[in-house]
């Protein structure tokens, strides 16, 4: 008999009842196919901030699944996002990451495309098309929609999508309020991009983990990076290769945590922060600290103090930095990191920002060099013939939680759990299956518990 | 008497030449011997340890390949976030370098240039190769800009500018030092 194809297994792939998925969904290449498709091929993607892009002719080179698509500050201050390749004959018309133009001029033949993407000048139109082709039909494929939410620009090839902001729906745009409301936000110059051998899905699944950093980032506990409450000590038996417990300090059990998932599959999950505050005697969040930008954010917003996801690939970290986790290939994910700084923030402040923004994330990241350590290793377990057949488990308090919702956000407040990676593969899941846009959003509106 | 000036003047350059060269090679062997506290005692109190982020651009607009301080880096360090970073290794729990990866540093093309009072400004190319577990590879290419200071323990490095012949980063961390 013809072995099934994943896709058609997708209700055994993931459950939501046992917590628990299947170990191929990070290794397959039916999968990936099916990701770029129907995820990749549908989504709103995030492509750059428009500080990136103040002056016309500026362009940003970004990944949309597969494709990459430049995006460009246009003649009358308007942004465009177009596909990298010739209408001629596919070459890219621009090879360079970032930079500013007049226009584009392909390097094969010649053909030259305007900022907006059409087509401007094609050498020889007489001589050699005799006046015969038709440039306007022959520009740059442009995006279906283009969309900019507070200074990020986002994208779909789907025109059918809903717009933006109700793509995002309260979460999502939560999620990029919580940087936005930090000042006249800027792109620090300089986007760190790096390579990791990991299922992209493992980095994602990674943002709303607060079980990992105990041990994960033990060395930078060690070391007062992260502040650890004192006297809170590792429990349930974390042993060293000698025998010796380990002394961990941890984020403890019953640290609150404030989970909000929603539609589409965008989810928030971290401490609570008066809980962070009081716990660890620190105030990252001092910028939040009047009533302006509480009443903006909300009353479940400003208690936020963990990690915002944009379903697919978009995360908004508590440090105030975005990160883009790109899918290559299957087992390859390229870690994009957009550091933000306020325009009108000290000298002093933005050297210290700065600094924090290096020394966490990115490859030499204090923090992050660890966390690329375990992706990769655990995308690496997923290829072996019987290891991939041990299923992944995401079973913390499952079934324990209540689903309150209010305001339009559909909040879980509990101790750590692991409801936001659940939601993130059980929205996936509908992802895969190519509904409706309505369907999609019937799909992924969050259950009473979790 | 001219030409005894000019011989001599080689003759120290040659001298010099090889003082930095050993201060290199003793560096690498730090290094590479995973003696990462010895290395930070390499560098002054002021030291600037900085590798920019590489972009590609076109050749006109080459003067933005590289970020600048006070924009994104992969390392901005001062001697104390050095000191932090080797003392990272020494706690057992840095897991992107335990099991630790092996290393190999190769400094050429040591280019002594402008002299001033007690500093020098030294340029030279590396390749730093690692292997990290059963079987991971990373190569780094590229070349250093150092100020190296006279000091009463011997030479210092008193500035360190890393510039990687490498745009996205073919690598999962940069765990290793340059
Ligand atoms: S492929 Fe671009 S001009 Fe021919
Ligand atoms: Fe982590």
């Amino acid at each position: 008999m013809a072995e099934t194809k994943v896709a058609d297994q997708l209700d055994s792939l993931v459950s939501l009842e046992r917590g628990e998925i299947d170990r191929r969904i990070f290794s397959d290449p039916e999968i990936f196919d099916l990701e770029m498709k129907h995820i990749f091929g549908r989504a709103w993607l995030f492509l750059c901030h428009e500080s990136q892009i103040p002056r016309r002719g500026d362009f940003f080179e970004a990944p949309m699944g597969t494709d990459n698509v430049l995006v460009v500050r246009q003649k009358d201050g308007g942004i465009k996002a177009f596909l990298n390749t010739c209408s001629h004959r596919g070459n890219a018309v621009c090879r360079a990451e970032e930079g500013n133009v007049r226009n584009f001029m392909c390097t094969y033949h010649g053909w030259t495309f305007g900022l907006d993407g059409e087509l401007v000048g094609v050498p020889g139109s007489s001589l050699f098309y005799k006046d015969k082709l038709d440039r306007s039909k022959h520009p740059l494929r442009k995006v279906a929609q283009l969309e900019s939410y507070r200074g990020f620009v986002f994208a779909t090839f789907d025109e059918t999508a809903p717009p933006l902001p109700e793509y995002l729906g309260a979460t999502g745009r939560l999620g990029l309020d919580l940087l936005a409301e930090r000042g006249d936000m800027e792109v620090i110059p300089g986007i760190q991009k790096f390579t990791v051998k990991t299922n992209w899905k493992f980095t994602v699944d990674n943002v709303f983990d607060y079980y990992h950093p105990q041990i994960t980032h033990m060395s930078a506990f060690a070391l007062g990076l992260i502040p650890a409450p004192p006297d809170n000590y590792m429990e349930g038996g974390a042993k060293s290769e000698t025998g010796a417990n380990l002394e961990v300090p941890f984020l403890p059990t019953d640290l609150h945590n404030v989970v909000m998932v929603g539609e589409y599959g965008h989810a928030i999950s971290g401490p609570d922060q008066d809980a962070l505050e009081v716990s660890t005697g620190v105030e990252p969040f001092a910028w939040r600290h009047n009533d302006e930008t509480q009443a903006r954010l909300g009353r479940h917003g400003s208690r936020v103090a963990g990690h915002p996801h944009i379903f697919p690939t978009t995360w908004v970290t508590a440090g105030g930095q975005l990160s883009l986790r790109v899918p290559r290939e299957p087992g390859v994910t390229e870690i994009w990191w957009f550091s933000f700084r306020d325009k009108n923030a000290s000298p002093e402040e933005n050297a210290a920002l700065l600094s924090s923004h290096i020394h966490f994330f990115g490859p030499a990241g204090l923090l992050e060099q660890e966390d690329g350590e375990n992706w990769a290793q655990s995308t690496l377990q997923t290829k072996g013939l019987h290891s991939r057949e041990v299923p992944q488990l995401l079973k913390m308090g499952l079934g324990t939680s209540e689903v309150v919702k209010d305001d339009g956000l559909a909040i879980i407040d509990a101790p750590i759990n692991e409801h936001a990676q659940l939601w993130t593969y059980h929205s996936w899941r509908e992802w895969l299956r190519n509904p409706t846009w309505e369907e999609l959003r019937e799909r992924t509106v969050p259950h009473d518990r979790f | 008497m001219t030409t005894e000036t000019a011989e001599q003047a080689r003759l120290t350059a040659v001298l010099l030449q090889h003082e930095v060269e050993q201060f290199y090679y003793h560096e690498s062997a730090l290094l590479d011997a995973h003696r990462y506290e010895d290395w930070v005692f390499l560098f002054t109190e002021d030291t600037h340890y900085f590798m920019p982020l590489r972009r590609t651009v076109t050749r006109r607009q080459l003067h933005l390949e590289f970020t600048k301080p006070g924009e994104m880096a992969f390392f901005d360090e001062d001697k104390n976030y050095l000191e932090i970073r080797a003392r990272k290794f020494a706690t057992g729990t840095s897991w992107a370098e335990d099991p630790p990866s092996r290393t190999r540093h190769l400094i050429t093309n040591v280019r002594i240039g402008e002299k001033s009072g007690d500093e020098l400004q030294v340029h030279s190319n590396f390749l730093l190769y690692r292997t990290r577990l059963k079987n991971d590879l990373d190569q780094w290419v590229g070349r250093r800009e150092d100020t190296l200071r006279r000091t009463e323990a011997g030479l210092a490095i008193a500035k360190r500018h890393i510039f990687l012949d490498q745009t996205v980063l073919q690598s999962a961390n940069l765990s290793s030092f340059f």
